[in-house]
């Protein structure tokens, strides 16, 4: 790879966050930096971001309205309009570069290799077209003429595997409820098998209910095809629910990264230790327990690590020093001068 | 002891008219009472579709029922004098999901504060009423200098909700009716609210009907819950015992549906309607039976009564009828009277515990 990342301005690229234990990544995101120019100044949206996906895993990105979350959804399929602006990083998509990508060959690879499905979906949908003619363009879009019997076959065959009925091929979307309108982009994002499809918030407008028949297709259609999943949500329990691997953003920065059960078990960064605590549970009444202050403003983020104004741990060193993230534990990254760095898998 | 608001056999029927089939049942035959004392919370819980937004706007007198009335210290709202009005303008708050319409756009976030404390006479001068505002912000988290001054659309959603629970806390009413409060807020800050809302009832005696789809936060905050499903009540009673060890077919399918934060209590599969309760017709019978895994015959027939499961709990269910019958307009003699000092209530499946402080 060529050291275009190490470009000026720009300080110590944080490593990137590969796992050790040797499972084949898919997609590779390296010191992503995103900023939207506002008439007040530069925010800082993601602010140097580096994860790796696995090959068919479900990883989590977590994070409160702010933190950067769909932000990196939209860079990783170049959906960013002024005035926002990537401004530096890679995305290797099997070693391949898509953020360096023109607007012809990204096209060209959305659906194809990598989906997304928004939080407003639903209505993403055009109004005015079948269900089944959204699908058949979706292919033809892709230089995949399909007609006739075959092309039958196919939405029939597409739509079964998200539970939808082979009669909503013909209906209009408003003759849908919300949850089959969800499947119905599902089935869409699916119909050109991607290795990686982005779901940010993708049931955050459906009832409970629905959403876990949702989230339980979507899980079912990973497995069957082999895909990676990028969970972007708010809610922790449906991260619980659904994902291997959790990254926990705040303020534009990942501060976590680990197996979901050794988050939610032990919890390393202190933000993430009052993130679970503040969840409300089924478990015991009476507890409601917010995180103390604010997230900063990205116009003025606060020098040194951007939890330190809210941290009980608060140290000296965090006042100045931003925290990269590191190998702390076996399989576990954290950005906290708190943890020393983990010499024995590096 | 005058009830401070009451639901009497409430019905709301929207459409109808010439083209009876557009017809829509939103509320059923609903009675609830809040009584001045002791404060109580009571969450009621229901998915889209539930009516839990039109009994919102019933107990508001933002629409008038159907069938039946709403009243205010007895009386009929439809029958308020004026100035009977403007105290149960007073007494009862309202906070909605996207308050958004509730400003006036061209005015600055700071009137719509201001407005009530001087319309109510509640400062004395203009720098209490200061005062009374940056603390009201600050209380649900909002940056007063960041808040202050500006105008309602340069605020977030969040934003501009938190305002609306500073202002329900700045004007301290006896009963505020929350829709939705904190579904648009991020979790770290819910948990904040939702507790500087409990501290109302808790500090100031201000009782407060909790309307929300988050069966979790009606747990944690409440002390009774009604679970409605399409206008009518499924299962009411005691919050611990419902969420616990809930009864109706649909409250157990809700609690099973959250997603757990908890990676070792995974989700479970949602279970098939029964053989009968396919050929339910949603029209007549039980409305939850063509969903409901144990549906019987007899739910294909009449919609079931209330039973009273337990001291603290009813439930609109065959599969509880050898349990006495409840009449829907006795609905709270079903809910826990918190005791006035503290939180002291009934604990989980106590059927014959005495009510507390009562």
């Amino acid at each position: 790879m060529s050291d275009t990342s190490l470009r000026l301005g720009q300080t110590r690229p944080e490593p990137a966050a590969q796992p050790r234990d040797g499972a084949e990544i898919v997609l590779d995101v390296r010191d992503l930096r995103v900023s939207y120019y506002t008439p007040r100044g530069p925010v800082r949206a993601v602010n140097g971001v580096s994860f790796a996906l696995r090959r068919g895993e479900a990883f989590g990105l977590v994070g409160e309205s702010g933190s950067g979350k769909s932000t990196i959804a939209l860079s990783l399929l170049q959906l960013i309009k002024p005035p926002g602006r990537i401004e530096g990083g890679q995305a290797l998509l099997d070693g391949k570069d898509i953020l360096s990508l023109s607007e012809e060959e990204m096209r060209r690879l959305r659906l194809a290799e990598i989906a997304l499905i928004t939080q407003g979906a639903m209505n993403s949908l055009n109004p005015v077209m079948r269900i089944r003619d959204q699908i058949v363009d979706a292919w033809k879009d892709h230089g995949e003429p399909v007609n006739g019997r075959e092309a039958e076959d196919r939405i029939r065959d597409l739509l079964r595997w998200v539970g939808l009925r082979p009669e909503v091929a013909r209906m209009y979307p408003h003759e849908l409820s919300g949850g089959m309108k969800q499947r119905a982009v599902i089935a869409i994002a699916i119909s050109m098998r991607p290795k990686v499809i982005i779901a940010d918030e993708p049931t955050s407008a459906l009832d409970v209910v629905v959403q876990r028949q949702i989230m339980q297709t979507l899980r079912r259609i990973q497995r069957d095809l082999g895909a990676a999943v990028i969970l972007i949500g708010h809610d922790m329990g449906l991260m619980a629910q659904f994902v291997d691997r959790l990254g926990v953003m705040y303020a534009g920065k990942l501060v976590e990264v680990s197996p979901v059960r050794d988050i939610f078990k032990d919890p390393l960064h202190p933000y993430t230790q009052l993130l679970i605590a503040s969840l409300p549970s089924l478990a015991r009444k009476g507890q409601l327990q917010g995180i103390p202050g604010l997230p900063p403003s990205l116009l003025s983020p606060p020098p040194g690590c951007p939890f330190h104004p809210r941290c009980p741990f608060v140290m000296e060193r965090c006042r100045v020093e931003v925290p990269p993230l590191e190998l702390k534990r076996p399989n576990r990254l954290v950005a906290c001068h708190l943890y020393e760095r983990d010499e024995g898998q590096a | 002891m005058t009830t401070l608001l009451e639901a009497r056999g409430v019905t709301k029927i929207y459409g109808g008219g010439l083209f009876r089939r557009d017809r829509t049942v939103a509320l059923e035959d609903f009675s609830l009472r809040i009584e001045p004392e002791p404060p109580s919370i009571t969450a009621i819980v229901g998915e889209s579709g539930s009516g839990k937004t039109t009994l919102a706007r019933l107990l508001l007198g933002m629409t008038m029922p159907t069938a039946g009335a709403i009243l205010y210290q007895g009386k009929d709202l439809r029958t308020l004098s004026r100035r009977e009005w403007r105290a149960f303008r007073r007494d009862v708050q309202a906070i909605f999901q996207d308050p958004y319409e509730v400003y006036n756009p061209f005015y600055r976030i700071d009137h719509v504060l201001h407005t009530p404390l001087k319309k109510f006479g509640l400062v004395k001068s203009e720098r209490e009423a200061q005062q009374r505002i940056v603390e009201a912000l600050q209380a649900v988290g909002l940056r007063p200098e960041e808040t202050l001054g500006r105008y309602p659309h340069q605020l977030s959603g969040g934003q501009r909700q938190r305002v609306m629970v500073a202002r329900a806390l700045l004007v301290r009413p006896r009963l505020i009716i929350a829709d939705e409060p904190v579904s648009m807020v991020d979790a770290s800050l819910r948990a904040t609210i939702l507790d500087s809302l409990r501290a109302l009832t808790r500090d100031f005696g201000v009782s407060l009907i909790y309307i929300t789809h988050d069966l979790i936060t009606a747990y944690q905050i409440s002390d009774n819950i009604i679970v409605l499903y399409r206008g009518s009540v499924a299962e009411a009673g005691h919050a611990e015992p419902v969420v616990q060890e809930p009864q109706h077919p649909y409250t157990r399918l809700l609690i099973g549906s959250i997603p757990l934060p908890d990676p070792d209590r995974a989700w479970s599969e949602e279970q098939e309607p029964s053989e009968i309760g396919r050929l339910a017709d949603a029209s007549t019978g039980c409305t939850f039976a063509n969903r409901c895994p144990y549906a019987m015959e007899m739910c294909l027939e009449r919609h079931p009564p209330l039973y009273q499961t337990e001291r603290y709990r009813v439930t609109a269910c065959y599969l509880y009828r050898e349990s006495p019958l409840l009449a829907s307009e006795h609905l709270d003699e079903a809910f826990v009277r918190p005791g006035v000092a503290g939180p002291a209530v009934a604990t989980s499946g106590a059927a014959d515990d005495s009510t507390a402080g009562a």
